[in-house]
């Protein structure tokens, strides 16, 4: 195997070309993300503003007020405070409020103390029938959470480091049906989703139409090799996914607020190894089929129906039957959605994905290994 | 090394699609430095076979050996010798000339001042501008063609394979092809062309006529006329507007005729015969021996064939 670089970066560069000169396939890698993310942020964005939430304040103290106005500047609630004896199941009838907001007695004392043993708490009871806006109102207030942890650390200049960590750890309930949890961040999972898929749809054009035109003829009559042409298909289209990827990051983080907790770095990481496995994916289709119809026909079906089916992002994994939960394991989305979800919500160690990036990483792996394998090296029909 | 030596040698070769046998145990060996011309009907194998030589299509049985490699283990130490010029054309319709030619180099392991020295050299010979800066897809189909040709010459390579690069293209651009197809034989490169110009096979050092998978005849031009027709072919011209009765009569008389041009071909008789027949036409008609085309020898040599 005298693999070449030089030849391998010479089909990079040609497909880089192509890619350039192909306007419409350039508007749509670029354009569709923004559309579809967007599009459902700002669905959402519309339609939970000023939600209102009962509060009941046992606490009484300057931090349990600071953190209200922390929640009321956000925009997101109307808090409505409440005093005395107060019926939340009454509320949910009348359907004016999912959800009541409790801080507890102790709460400032508790933040001001800055013990990671014994954060300060604050509670927070909503409708969990309807998960959609229960979940979103828990991102929101997660973020608020956030954002006093921050303004209380500033305030308390005298604190230790290790004490305003520990002011971080301010933990906030919600009680959720179980279900709640997998609709939780919508536009995370759906970027995965759509970039995932145009990663599919955009290398399972590329060698079908080599076949298709009859370059590929004289490909196969030089002296290059499979690994080559794979590896020079998947650099440009790596690189156009990845801006993508980019994009849609910013726009969940800056346009829809969303909030990001975990390690960034290893989101990247993450993401570098999904979208290697997704263009593969559809250089292993394009290689079998040769053919463009029939290329994008098997990427809608392998690139939408698992995305959405399998992922978790309809169905929740934990609710499925126990073949189902197995068979899921074998889609790089489930793995990823898991990996979005996490460092967008929380801020767990990466070693806690190690399981979920392996995964991606096998898939990945052998998808290239596919793609080299099955590529054929002769016209024969 | 010997000028006489074969560079390729097939073997019995047979290429089936299925139950299909598009080549049908075909052996012949082509000697380095000449220009070697597949004739045949459309459908004949001659593709199929050009392609299992460059090593794009494995043969079913028999064996074939390029520079005393056998072509199906070695594939990856003669490609860099090899170049292919496809009858379908195979550039990228949105890259330029120049940019088409620089992956085709560059995957020859060029370096891009070889092939800007090697193209530029190409290109003056060919006639082409190096600079033009439209895609491909924007080009005539001449232009198309050269720089397909241009392509599959830029490395250099020992063995040339052909397949109909003059199809569609003007006289001109047929001219020009093959001063640079003789050219590169004189420089001792192997050529293997395929066409469907009969005059264009002249030119050819030696020549295999193809047929339904099968060679029906090979040798130089000279050799395929002299076996063919041993006997040289007579033709009818006229003097009067008689044309039309005298080929009746042959019709009559069970003697195959052809129009060719102004003349009338006729297939082999004893030429005392033909006299006989036209003796009515007197002074409108008179008989000569006409030097037989290739066109003549492949038309003899199928129906020569279906007869059997
Ligand atoms: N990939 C294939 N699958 C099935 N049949 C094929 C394939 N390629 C060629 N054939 C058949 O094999 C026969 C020989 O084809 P080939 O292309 O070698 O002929 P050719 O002599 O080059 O004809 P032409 O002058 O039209 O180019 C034809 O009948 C063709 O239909
Ligand atoms: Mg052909």
């Amino acid at each position: 195997m005298n693999f070449s670089w030089r030849r391998a970066r010479s089909v990079a560069l040609k497909e880089y070309k192509h890619i350039l000169r192909d306007p419409f396939t350039l508007l749509v890698t670029l354009v569709l993300p923004l559309v579809f993310v967007g599009f459902f942020g700002f669905v959402i964005d519309l339609d939970y503003k000023h939600m209102r939430v009962y509060v009941r304040d046992n606490d009484q103290t300057s931090v349990s007020r600071r953190f209200l106005q922390e929640a009321a500047s956000s925009g997101y609630f109307d808090l409505k405070p409440i005093h005395g004896q107060f019926q939340l199941d009454q509320a949910l009838e009348r359907n004016d409020s999912p959800a009541l907001l409790v801080i507890r007695r102790g709460f400032g004392k508790n933040v001001r103390a800055g013990n990671p043993e014994n954060p300060g708490e604050i509670q927070l009871l909503s409708d969990g029938t309807d998960n959609v806006q229960a979940s979103i109102m828990g991102s929101y207030m997660q973020g608020v959470v956030q954002k006093a942890n921050a303004v209380f650390a500033k305030d308390n200049p005298d604190l230790t480091d290790a004490a305003a960590g520990a002011g971080e750890r301010i933990r906030s309930r919600f009680l959720f049906n179980p279900e709640l949890n997998s609709r939780w961040f919508i536009v995370p999972a759906l970027s995965t989703i759509i970039i995932g898929f145009l990663a599919i749809v955009l290398t399972a054009l590329t060698v079908a139409k080599e076949w298709e035109n009859g370059s590929m003829e004289l490909l196969l009559s030089t002296p290059v090799r499979p690994s080559e042409i794979v590896l020079g298909k998947l650099v440009p289209y790596f690189l156009l996914t990845f801006f993508d990827v980019l994009v849609v990051f910013l726009l969940a983080i800056y346009v829809f607020q969303i909030p990001f907790l975990g390690s960034f770095l290893f989101y990247m990481v993450a993401c570098w190894v999904y979208i290697t496995g997704a263009l593969a994916l559809g250089l292993v289709i394009s290689v079998v089929t040769r053919q463009q119809q029939a290329s994008i026909q098997f990427a809608f079906a392998v690139g939408l129906l698992p995305s959405f089916i399998f992922s978790g992002f309809i169905f929740p994994i934990e609710n499925m039957p126990a073949f189902f939960q197995y068979f899921t394991a074998l889609f790089p989305q489930r793995w990823f959605l898991l990996i979005s979800r996490t460092v967008f919500l929380s801020d767990a160690a990466p070693a806690t994905l190690a399981t979920a990036l392996g995964a991606i990483v096998v898939f990945a792996s052998a998808m290239i290994l596919l793609a080299v394998h099955k590529f054929k090296t002769d016209v024969e029909p | 090394m010997n000028q006489n030596e074969p560079v390729i040698r097939v073997k019995d070769l047979v290429v089936s699609f299925g139950a299909f046998r598009a080549v049908d145990g075909v052996s012949f060996d082509v000697r380095r430095g000449e220009i070697f011309g597949f004739l045949g009907a459309n459908g004949a194998g001659k593709t199929t076979t050009i392609r299992t030589i460059c090593g794009i299509l494995n043969p079913s049985s028999g064996s074939v050996e390029v520079d005393g490699h056998d072509i199906s283990s070695s594939t990856a130490v003669l490609k860099p010798h090899i170049g292919y010029m496809s009858q379908k054309f195979t550039l990228y319709p949105d890259l330029t000339v120049r940019e088409n030619l620089y992956f085709a180099g560059s995957l020859y392991g060029m370096t891009p001042k070889q092939i800007a020295e090697r193209s530029h050299k190409l290109m003056d010979f060919i006639g082409l501008s190096e600079e033009l800066p439209d895609p491909v897809s924007h080009l005539s189909g001449g232009v198309k063609q050269m720089a397909a040709l241009a392509s599959s010459l830029l490395h250099d390579p020992e063995l040339v394979f052909l397949d109909e690069p003059t199809a569609g293209t003007s006289p001109q651009t047929r001219a020009s092809f093959w001063a640079l197809i003789r050219r590169l034989a004189e420089r001792g490169k192997t050529v293997f062309v395929t066409t469907h110009y009969m005059d264009e096979a002249e030119y050819c050092g030696r020549i295999a006529l193809m047929e339904r998978g099968k060679i029906v005849a090979m040798g130089t031009p000279a050799e395929l006329k002299k076996k063919f027709f041993p006997v040289k072919p007579l033709e009818l011209s006229f003097t009067k507007p008689v044309q039309h009765a005298v080929r009746q009569a042959l019709e009559k008389a069970g003697i195959a005729s052809a129009v060719f041009g102004a003349t009338l071909r006729v297939r082999a008789p004893e030429r005392a015969e033909l006299e006989r027949v036209i003796a009515p036409f007197q002074d409108g008609v008179s008989v000569q021996e006409a030097e037989p085309t290739l066109e003549d020898v492949f038309l003899q040599a199928v129906s020569g064939r279906k007869a059997v």
